[in-house]
């Protein structure tokens, strides 16, 4: 009962504060901030949500397991995302040369790859934050 | 298929064995299969350099570049592979293969737990990647970036077994790095202020163009640049984390780090210095002169530590500061025949350390034994050991036939050829003090009175293993052939920027 209002304002904005996260991720090439600013911002989330409702409750949300893949996969997807431009032909990380559409300029296509680049960057900057911050508490307590 | 494979092979080299790094975590729970991916993906890495360099060696020169995401330089950022890439990723992918055959169902009692030595493997194959990638990278901001991933694997390697000294160790290296590592950025970044290029050959050409009008930014950059690539390559007063660190890291990885990692620092100098400064600006700002007084301080210095030591890693640690010592004296004498002479001296370096830490790993995993004055009589219980890690001591004195001798000539020859007169007695002494270090331990092992009656050779891997890099000493110094002909193309094309 003590931390009610605390509880119930977290649980109202940390679904938007994620959001806000993916956003900014997704649009790293049009506005500001990128991929790194927004991982940490979808981590901080984590992070609130643990400090906020306890350390296990937080830790039951990301697994030392999940984070450890996640950490490994979001890499992963970058060297995919690169992979994209050999198997099309061109050099590694290769974007309009690749043959991807680049739209309209200011739009949220206009970065071809460079958005789902993000994804991978933003997940793993996200995984780190989290991991430790967890490394950091489990140590103390 | 294959055409995309080969035209993409300068890339591939790199992110082939960081693309398995990170599936390992996957797989955590099965050592077996972990342990077969890792040494499939730097199987495949001998392939792919051995192919980059037969053809670096056919096109005569002509090196293979290549640009991310089809983006030319100066704006995007580029791969070389030349003669100098292509001899080092050789070297690469030639010591991390034996050294991960070496640790095959050997690992998990010694870091403890299967999920410890997948990171163990995590960390190795990053190091690999990086190391990779600063053989073939023509860009400063690479250099710092892949330096830094190799210093944080090699910190994670040091610290990879439970052991409270361990983790000091890895602690020291940290925080010695990290100030190595700001050093480093801090000199790229003083000499991207006054060239405003990161690609190599750019800034080589415009550096070449102004420096008259900054002689102290150049100044600047260039102590900068000095310090931190002397701390992580163990310069001789800047080695204090060195003797610790490899002393009390896991065997294999005492083996990657004395035998790679300080070489791959080695390589990224030797690329800022000569491709960035050039000849002409080395010896007009007497970079030179302190590049060989510096050396010949740490090969005495360092061979005397390694004297006084009587644990066996330590002493093979210490010796790493005394070789280091050679690589910066023939850096510092700026002629064709030192710098081949440094180039296979890096080399037959990286062969022999690893074979002995190797092998000087397997004797304590054996026996539990630590100190030399305990070895007495190993050579008979552990034959084929001690037959491997007496062919690498023969090589690191420089004995003829043994893969140590033909870099130091060309280090003594090249030094006479410079005039100088305190270098050549320097490598020798060098040599004697080696003999001094590495011959009493054969002697205890071979010819003193065993106590004990325990240990035996180690599996059939670490067998391999150890017999791999030793054959390496040998064909390195009967046959060096194709090795010494990129190593002194590397050097040619080296002093060819002015």
């Amino acid at each position: 009962m003590r931390d009610f209002i605390l509880k119930r304002v977290a649980a109202l904005l940390l679904p938007f504060i994620q959001m806000y996260g993916l956003y900014v991720i997704f649009h790293g090439h049009v506005s500001p901030g990128g991929s790194f600013a927004g991982g940490i911002v979808v981590g901080l989330a984590f992070i609130a949500f643990a400090t906020i409702y306890g350390l296990e409750r937080g830790r039951a949300k990301m697994p030392e397991r999940i984070t450890t893949l996640t950490e490994s996969y979001g890499t992963l997807w970058y060297g995919i995302m690169g992979m994209v431009g050999i198997i099309k032909g061109a050099p590694f990380l290769a974007n309009k040369l690749a043959g991807i559409d680049l739209g309209t300029l200011g739009t949220l296509s206009s970065g071809g790859l460079i958005s789902l680049i993000g994804l991978g960057v933003g997940i793993r900057v996200a995984s780190t934050m989290i991991t430790l911050f967890f490394t950091m508490m489990e140590e103390e307590s | 298929m294959t055409a995309t494979i080969i035209s993409n092979l300068p890339v591939f080299v790199v992110i082939a064995p960081l693309f398995v790094a990170f599936v390992l975590s996957t797989f955590a729970r099965r050592i077996r299969l972990v342990e077969s991916l890792v040494i499939a993906v730097l199987a495949l890495g001998v392939l792919g350099a051995g192919y980059l360099a037969s053809l670096v060696l056919m096109q005569n020169g002509i090196p293979i570049t290549y640009s991310m995401g089809g983006w030319p330089a100066p704006w995007g950022i580029e791969l070389v592979a030349g003669s100098l890439s292509a001899f080092f990723l050789l070297l690469v992918s030639g010591v991390s293969l034996p050294v991960a055959l070496f640790t095959v169902a050997n690992m998990t009692h010694e870091v403890g737990g299967s999920v410890r030595t997948t990171r163990f493997y995590v960390l190795y194959l990053l190091l690999a990647g990086a190391l990779a990638g600063m053989a073939v990278t023509n860009d400063l901001f690479n250099v710092f970036v892949l330096v830094e991933v190799a210093t944080l694997s090699c910190c994670g390697l040091v610290s990879a077994c439970k052991h409270p000294r361990a983790a000091e160790a890895a602690f020291n290296y940290l925080i010695l790095a990290t100030l190595g590592s700001a050093l480093i950025l801090g000199g790229i970044g003083f000499l991207y202020i006054i060239t405003g290029h990161l690609n190599m050959g750019f800034a080589s050409m415009e550096l070449c163009r102004i420096w008259q009008d900054y002689p102290h930014v150049v100044w600047i950059a260039g102590g900068f640049l000095l310090v931190g690539f002397g701390v992580k390559s163990a310069l001789f007063p800047l080695h204090v984390w060195l003797p610790d660190a490899h002393s009390t890291a896991p065997s294999p990885a005492s083996a990657i780090l004395s035998g790679l990692a300080v070489k791959g620092y080695m390589i990224c100098f030797i690329k800022v210095l000569y491709n960035v400064f050039g000849a002409t600006l080395i010896q007009e700002f007497a970079l030179d002169r302190i590049l060989s007084l510096l050396g010949m301080v740490a090969i005495i210095a360092g061979s005397l530590f390694a004297v006084a030591q009587d644990e066996l890693k330590r002493r093979l640690a210490f010796s790493t500061v005394a070789q280091v010592g050679y690589v910066f004296l023939g850096l510092g004498q700026v002629n064709v025949c030192s710098l081949t002479g440094t180039l296979f001296h890096i080399a037959s370096h990286a062969v022999i350390k690893s074979g002995l830490f190797l092998a000087a790993g397997a004797i304590i995993a054996a026996t539990g034994k630590t100190r030399i004055s305990e070895m007495a009589g190993i050579g008979g219980r552990m034959p084929i050991t001690m037959a491997a890690f007496t062919i690498g001591s023969l090589g690191m004195v420089g004995i003829p036939l043994f893969s140590g001798f033909i870099g130091k000539w060309h280090l003594l020859s090249g030094s006479l050829t410079a005039g100088s007169t305190l270098a050549p007695l320097v490598i020798v002494i060098g040599s004697v003090l080696a003999a001094a270090y590495l011959f009493p331990i054969i002697r205890t092992a071979y010819f003193e009175q065993a106590q004990a009656t325990d240990g035996q050779d180690p599996g059939a891997p670490q067998r391999i293993a150890l017999i791999l890099l030793a054959a390496g000493v040998v064909i390195l110094g009967v046959a060096p052939g194709p090795f010494l002909e990129l190593a002194s193309r590397a050097a040619v094309e080296l002093l060819a920027i002015k």
